[in-house]
């Protein structure tokens, strides 16, 4: 009844908050709904742009490649200007959280598996940690956090880079339980709890001394990532006074500390652009009137409430955000039966390696170049929706590397041409 | 059980022996191993002997055979404050999850002599212990404050004394109603059954009074059926046969209005999310799914069938400068961002959100001694972002979020239904 | 290590392990060679039924005899690898009348425990069969582990002296004057536990007697030797559901067809079968209408299966024999009767023979049987013992007790980890490391990972059968990584990776037969996990590390400066404010 803006956002995730704020900078009133919480916490924090294109071999300029991207891909739909430009936005949001903004080319980074990878922007957390500087590198790993080894990913990487890279796994600074959560051991350095009590010890510096034993003539330390939630500049910094080098993070996840940072930035910037945010309830249907949406449902607990506006901006996710759905006999767009191009023989959405070319990777709606998700015969689905971020079709952002820049145009894209046609 | 039983929902049934508990099993289906609860559950980021929503709810569940029973001890530690629901992208019923364990755990793993048991069974039935201090206010509140009884309550209860007990009203809300003679408005079209709770009833009437208010205001009938409390003290404790007493009460009494053409309306978030999502999911009660359906609110309600927007455009406060903490229960009925957007229209009024942690308290949880410090721990992230946004009052929809803001930053803590009265009524 | 034995076993299957330990315990030499894991062959693909005999009650009455007798031994030797779960034969409205009968009578003829249950009873039983049940035959089946079962018989065998050779192909039979001397194989990582980095080896392993126990393989090694052993190898598909719908093993009573049983097993449960006659018993479709139809017409009996998740299928191939002539057309209609060949008899070549036929469930039956024959051969007189001796882990049962809170875990993870370690859980659990959880789904901590280490050597597959890891709703996304970590130091970087990508294949060659739902969606989230943030998909071919980004450098004016790598000096640190490399021009 009462609910309506001009622009209504589906999702809070990277693409959905781009959008968001993006209209709301165009001047429109904006809504965005989120059902859960995001897949950014998933995701390791990394911005990755475009990092291979077919072969083995590391693109350096992702900008350069987008011209030999496949026609239905989104970066062509969207063209190089938009992704240049969403990245610009993305660093003024990101401020001081992220670098790599300072050039067009990709960065190597290493990941918590001990390969480097490349990427476009990068926390600042991690900028320390690049397989593109030649420092040589310590990794530290802990005991109880399982999924990072660190002897093991300096093996790893060592063989692979132009720097030495040893590794070490020590215990975590106090008595934790052998399942504490990746959460607990950030809050822990947040704090700065008092862990050592006969040396009186704060967790930063025990931390530190231990590492120490180990530095050598290591050039910078890398950690899990898991230096801290709010108070991760000061972790760092502490550990870098205490150690004399540089201090970085490799990206983990899920759950990603980074992700969870950079999630917050979002989230300050849409409440400074004055954008509505509601999460907690999913939107499960729509109305529409002679091709135009004018209204979709927000389930609230076993009723539906209509939200309306003059554009919408489907930004749901892909088959993890679970933006697309799929059962035994097919795969489909669950919020506005969008059309999903997709082989009709469930056997052909796969390949028999796991690494291969897969085309379910691929799955998501396809749009016209202003985003509009387009119906079986090639014709817009909606006069005023439009799709952003995994949700669409036509890549496969994790053997290309593409996953945040994606989201970061189309989000971009779709926000000012819901803007646009609001005039 | 219905026949041949295939909607897509998964539909938990009773299997195993004691009859307190479903199988749950198949909600694990929907987890994909994510972590997302873990990230977002405020108890496991400061306290390790809790494992996180993620084990103790799918992960604990999967691994069960019908014979096994037990459950691990550390569902105490979980606070109820269900972020863990609000977080999780693929619909696992993660709080009916440690609601069903929690139960399981207290009837059968639980000593019902132990201190534990019987503190929990006190603090999870407030409204008895809040209707004996109603009945003599004065000399309870004096009883409650005084340094003695804190501390014997604290080594022989396992209550905190850092907490000072909350006031009792001179007069209940109930008391109030009665007094005034109910309604002052009649009327077939627009009717509401208020759900006040115990705290709105015990300690703060003038926030069920705001309710009432506001409501005539915008023509609508209210009526006050007879009630017990909402549950959500006794889910978090795992008292589940004393919540289903309960909710047996307010099923019958909320069914009845709603078919003298009422809506539910709460004023506690808590209350509503009780009502709404965990009595169905616990509880097999005839109209219970429909109490549910009709269940709102109070905001929520005059936002989607009134121009409420519309209304407070156009009023006027004295200034005063809010800091507004959203309750996790708020969270997950999608309230989040709904008491700032509505005073942003309010001339006079400025709030500002102090961010989306938890406060910490999570009902009783903060009063029990061994959990006091994990709550304030948890309470400080907000306790922080409310001393930085140097505002004239607290603000939230949950009495105990309310208490645990007052009692980590000294401010006075106001419901906004009282400033929306303030706006639209006086 | 002897390249001498008295006898030497092919196949390290259910039967292949049970005759190594038969002979091992009654004193011979004993060395057994498995091509692939212990149960790569059918053991590791089957259905996991623990038969009571119930479902041969009608159709081959001696099979129902032997199973419920051997399902009374089994129990007592196997413990920590048996849940006696019970079983039903569930009769729905429609099913006929005088199946059920027939199938009561045959129970009772057979000595199998059956009562009659009503629909309510049965349904009080398992509160998700349908509306439709009729009634129901309640019989002593349960769910085994096959797995554990081999792996425990083998470390038995070994415990006895055999020796076991894993990842050891037999490339020939070794014929000597019209006599089997023994076998030539070919060992993938050199001889002993499994090491990725080793090179191959050959090596040819004498015994007075070889045993061909491969089998739906049995041809293969028959022909090395140069006779013929005809085995018709049939497929069957198995779709594993995420959780356990059921408490109990349900039937459906009627005559033998497609997709009738659903088995209870450890945390999932396992929708079966088909049964369609195969050429090759390594290379054959494995095709969606045999998924589909496990669970549209299992929903039959259990209509939550329908949109229950399901995390995989697999396929086992049953090695059938009939003897020459027989001339059976349709594969469901052949014996499940086991045949020892002697080829001294059969085909005049002294020193070989061959068991083929049979079933999981009386394994140890048909390896005591064949453990006769060839103790007679060789003129040995020792008893067989496996009926009386417990397997190692299910020894002493007093284990049971409270176990979590012995081992530190908690309560869910500590019974998981006594469920599958039985007796052997003192000595696996009890560290003073921290031992975190390794594969959350499934329960299973760094101990008993390194446990199955030191039983296995640098082979993840082998792990993970030992202990379940990665075989939850996950399927891996969040373990195979922190179990090939396991792996290091004792094995260096190019052999854990080596193992890493194996596993990860491995649980992707079942995964992609579940791929809808949140089975997808899982399989979504593990390759972004695997190729994105951890980026393991590919090594990457880098020409010149220079010519990435390489960071900003913050001036002491403030302003920013681009840099690249080349002529990078070492870092300095300044009260925490780090000096990055920069590039001279």
């Amino acid at each position: 009844m009462a609910i309506e803006s001009d622009v209504l956002v589906i999702g809070g995730g990277l693409a959905g908050a781009t959008a968001a704020i993006e209209a709301a900078r165009g001047g429109a009133s904006v809504r965005l709904v989120a059902h859960k919480e995001n897949t950014l916490r998933n995701a390791s924090g990394l911005i990755d742009v475009l990092g291979y294109n077919g072969g083995d071999e590391p693109l350096v300029e992702p900008f350069e490649a987008i011209a030999d991207l496949p026609d239905e891909h989104p970066y062509r739909k969207v063209g190089v200007e938009a992704v240049r430009e969403s990245l610009a936005l993305f660093d003024e949001i990101a401020g001081d959280l992220y670098e790599g903004g300072h050039t067009e080319t990709n960065a190597l980074s290493p990941t918590y598996g001990g390969r480097v990878k490349p990427t476009g922007r990068y926390p600042k957390s991690a900028a320390a940690g690049l397989a593109s500087r030649t420092e040589d590198t310590l990794l530290v790993g802990f005991e109880i956090v399982t999924s990072f080894d660190a002897p093991l990913a300096a093996e790893r990487l060592d063989s692979s880079v132009p720097f030495d890279v040893r590794g070490v796994t020590i215990r975590f600074p106090g008595e934790f339980r052998a399942d504490a959560r990746i959460t607990r051991l950030a809050t822990a350095l947040d704090a700065d709890e008092l862990r050592d009590r006969e040396q009186r010890l704060g967790t930063r510096e025990a931390l530190a001394a231990r590492v120490a034993e180990y530095l050598g003539d290591a050039e910078r330390v890398g950690f899990p990532a898991l230096l801290g939630d709010d108070e991760h500049q000061a972790v760092r910094e502490a550990l870098e006074t205490e150690l004399g080098v540089p201090v970085f993070e490799v990206p983990m996840g899920p759950p990603s500390l980074p992700g969870m940072r950079l999630e917050d930035r979002l989230y300050e910037e849409l409440d400074a652009e004055g954008v509505r945010v509601e999460s907690g309830n999913p939107v499960v249907g729509y109305t529409a009137d002679d091709g135009r949406i004018t209204a979709v449902s927000v389930d609230r607990g076993r009723r539906e409430v209509p939200y309306h506006a003059e554009q919408f901006v489907l930004a749901t996710g892909g088959l993890v955000g679970k933006g697309i759905d799929s059962s035994r006999e097919g795969v489909s767009e669950p919020v506005f039966d969008c059309h999903v191009p997709q082989p009709e023989e469930r056997y052909e959405w796969f390949h028999d390696r796991v690494f291969d070319d897969q085309p379910y990777a691929r799955f998501g709606v396809s749009v016209d170049d202003g985003l509009r998700p387009l119906d079986s015969s090639g014709e817009p689905e909606f006069s005023n929706l439009r799709a952003a971020g995994a949700v669409l079709g036509g890549y496969d952002m994790a053997r290309e590397k593409s996953a945040s820049g994606v989201s970061l145009s189309t989000g971009l894209v779709a926000g000012q041409r819901a803007n646009e046609d609001l005039q | 059980m219905s026949d041949a039983e295939t909607s897509d929902e998964f539909k938990p049934v009773e299997v195993f022996p004691d009859s307190e508990s479903m199988d749950l099993r198949g909600g694990a289906d929907d987890c994909y191993k994510c972590s997302t609860c873990d990230s977002e559950c405020p108890v496991a980021a400061v306290d390790d002997d809790f494992p996180g929503p993620k084990f103790q709810g799918p992960e604990q569940w999967r691994l069960k055979r019908k014979e096994d029973t037990e459950i691990d001890d550390s569902v105490m530690s979980c606070s109820n404050c269900m972020r863990c629901d609000s977080a999780c992208p693929s619909g696992v019923p993660l709080s009916q999850m440690h609601n069903t364990a929690r139960g399981s755990f207290v009837e059968n793993g639980m000593d019902k002599l132990s201190r534990e048991y019987i503190r929990n069974r006190i603090l999870s039935n407030y409204g008895t212990l809040a209707w004996f201090g109603s009945k003599v206010p004065r000399l309870a509140n004096a009883v409650m404050s005084s340094s003695v009884v804190q501390t014997v309550n604290e080594k022989f209860m396992g209550i905190t004394a850092e907490r000072e007990f909350p006031e009792f009203a001179q007069q209940t809300f109930r008391e109030w109603w009665s007094e005034r003679g109910g309604a002052e408005i009649e009327s077939d079209e627009k009717r509401v059954a208020y759900f006040h709770g115990c705290y709105s009833n015990y300690n703060t009437p003038e926030v069920g009074k705001a309710m009432v208010r506001v409501f005539e205001s915008f023509g609508y009938e209210v009526m006050v059926p007879p009630q017990k409390c909402s549950g959500t003290p006794m889910f978090a404790n795992g008292m589940l046969s004393d919540a289903r007493r309960a909710a047996e009460t307010n099923v019958a009494e909320l069914s009845a209005a709603i078919e003298d053409g009422a809506d539910v309306i709460a004023s506690c978030t808590s209350c509503s999310l009780s009502l709404r999502q965990e009595y169905p999911e616990l509880f097999d009660l005839e109209r219970i799914e429909d109490v549910s359906a009709h269940t709102y609110e109070a905001l929520e309600y005059l936002r989607i069938h009134e121009d409420l927007s519309g209304a407070l455009d156009e009023s006027e406060i004295e200034p005063e400068r809010y800091a507004y903490h959203a309750p996790c229960h708020a969270r997950n009925q999608g309230l989040a961002g709904q008491a700032i957007e509505l005073l942003d229209g309010v001339e006079g009024a400025e709030a500002e959100d102090v961010g989306d942690s938890c406060s910490g308290i999570s009902g009783t949880y903060g009063w029990k001694e061994e959990k006091y410090d994990t709550s304030m721990k948890i309470g400080a992230e907000m306790f922080h972002h409310m001393e930085e946004a140097e505002p004239d009052a607290g603000m939230t929809e949950c009495p105990t979020c309310a208490m645990q803001m007052e009692h980590g930053t000294g401010y006075e803590v106001r419901h906004p239904l009282q400033v929306i009265e303030d706006a639209l009524v006086s | 290590m002897t390249d001498r034995v008295d006898a030497l076993v092919v196949g390290g299957g259910s039967t292949g392990c049970g005759i190594a330990r038969d002979l091992a315990m009654r004193g011979l030499s004993v060395a057994l060679v498995e091509q692939g894991n212990l149960t790569h062959g059918t053991t590791g693909r089957m259905h996991g039924l623990l038969h009571s005999g119930g479902r041969y009650a009608v159709s081959d009455q001696a099979s129902a005899r032997e199973c419920i007798e051997e399902n009374r031994v089994l129990r007592e030797i196997a413990s920590h690898c048996v849940e006696m779960t019970g079983g039903l034969f569930v009769q729905l409205e429609d099913d006929p009348d005088e199946y059920f009968e027939e199938k009561l009578a045959g129970c009772r003829e057979c000595d199998i425990p059956a009562e009659v249950l009503t629909a309510e009873e049965a349904r009080e039983r398992e509160p998700y069969l349908t509306g439709d049940v009729k009634r129901a035959i309640a019989v002593p089946d349960g769910a085994v582990d096959p797995f554990r079962l081999c792996v425990a018989n083998a470390a038995d065998a070994a415990e006895h002296g055999a020796r076991i050779e894993t990842h050891a192909k037999v490339t020939d039979v070794l014929v000597e004057d019209g006599e089997v001397a023994g076998v030539e194989v070919e060992h993938e990582s050199g001889p002993g536990k499994r090491n990725h980095s080793l090179p191959g080896t050959t090596e040819e392993i004498r015994a007075d007697h070889v045993i061909n126990a491969t089998g739906a393989w049995a041809g293969r090694v028959g022909k090395m030797a140069g006779v013929d052993v005809e085995v018709r190898p049939s497929k069957g598909v198995m779709v594993i559901m995420n959780v356990r719908q059921v408490d109990t093993v349900v039937n459906r009573c009627r005559k033998k067809g497609d997709a009738d049983i659903i088995v209870p097993h450890e945390t999932t449960a396992i929708l079966g079968t088909t049964d369609v006659e195969v050429e090759d018993p390594e290379d054959y479709p494995e095709e969606r209408w045999e998924v589909d139809m496990m669970i549209e017409t299992l929903s039959e009996l259990v209509p939550i299966l329908d949109d229950a998740r399901t995390i995989r299928s697999f396929w086992g191939v049953r090695p059938l024999y009939e003897p020459p002539g027989t001339g059976t057309t349709d594969p469901t209609d052949i014996t499940r009767d086991f045949f020892l060949l002697d080829h001294e008899d059969r085909d005049s070549l002294p020193g070989m023979t061959s068991i083929v036929g049979g079933k999981f469930t009386t394994y140890r039956m048909m390896a005591e049987k064949i453990s006769d024959h060839v103790c007679a051969k060789l003129g040995v007189s020792a008893e067989c013992r496996t009926a009386e001796e417990p397997l190692p882990g299910s020894e002493d049962f007093s284990v049971l007790r409270d176990y979590m809170d012995e081992f530190g875990l908690r309560s869910p993870i500590g019974r998981r980890s006594v469920q599958r370690l039985g007796s052997r859980a003192d000595d696996v659990l009890e560290t003073t490391d921290p031992n975190p959880t390794v594969c959350d789904c499934e329960a299973v901590t760094r101990a008993e990972i390194q446990d199955a280490i030191d039983g296995s050597g640098s082979d993840l597959n082998a792990v993970r059968i030992r202990t379940r890891a990665s075989m939850g709703n996950c399927q891996g996304g969040f373990c195979c990584h922190r179990m090939a970590n396991e792996l290091h130091p004792r094995y260096d970087e190019p052999t854990v990776s080596e193992a890493w990508d194996e596993l990860v294949q491995e649980r992707w060659k079942g995964e992609r037969h579940a791929l809808w739902g949140e089975g997808l969606s899982q399989a979504a989230l593990n390759y972004q996990l695997h190729a994105t943030t951890m980026s393991l998909d590919r090594t990457p071919e880098i020409a010149d590390f220079g010519a990435f980004d390489s960071g900003v450098e913050t001036a002491t004016d403030g302003g920013e400066r681009t840099t690249g790598s080349r002529s990078s000096s070492g870092p300095r640190s300044d009260g925490g404010r780090t000096e990055r490399g920069r590039d001279g021009d």
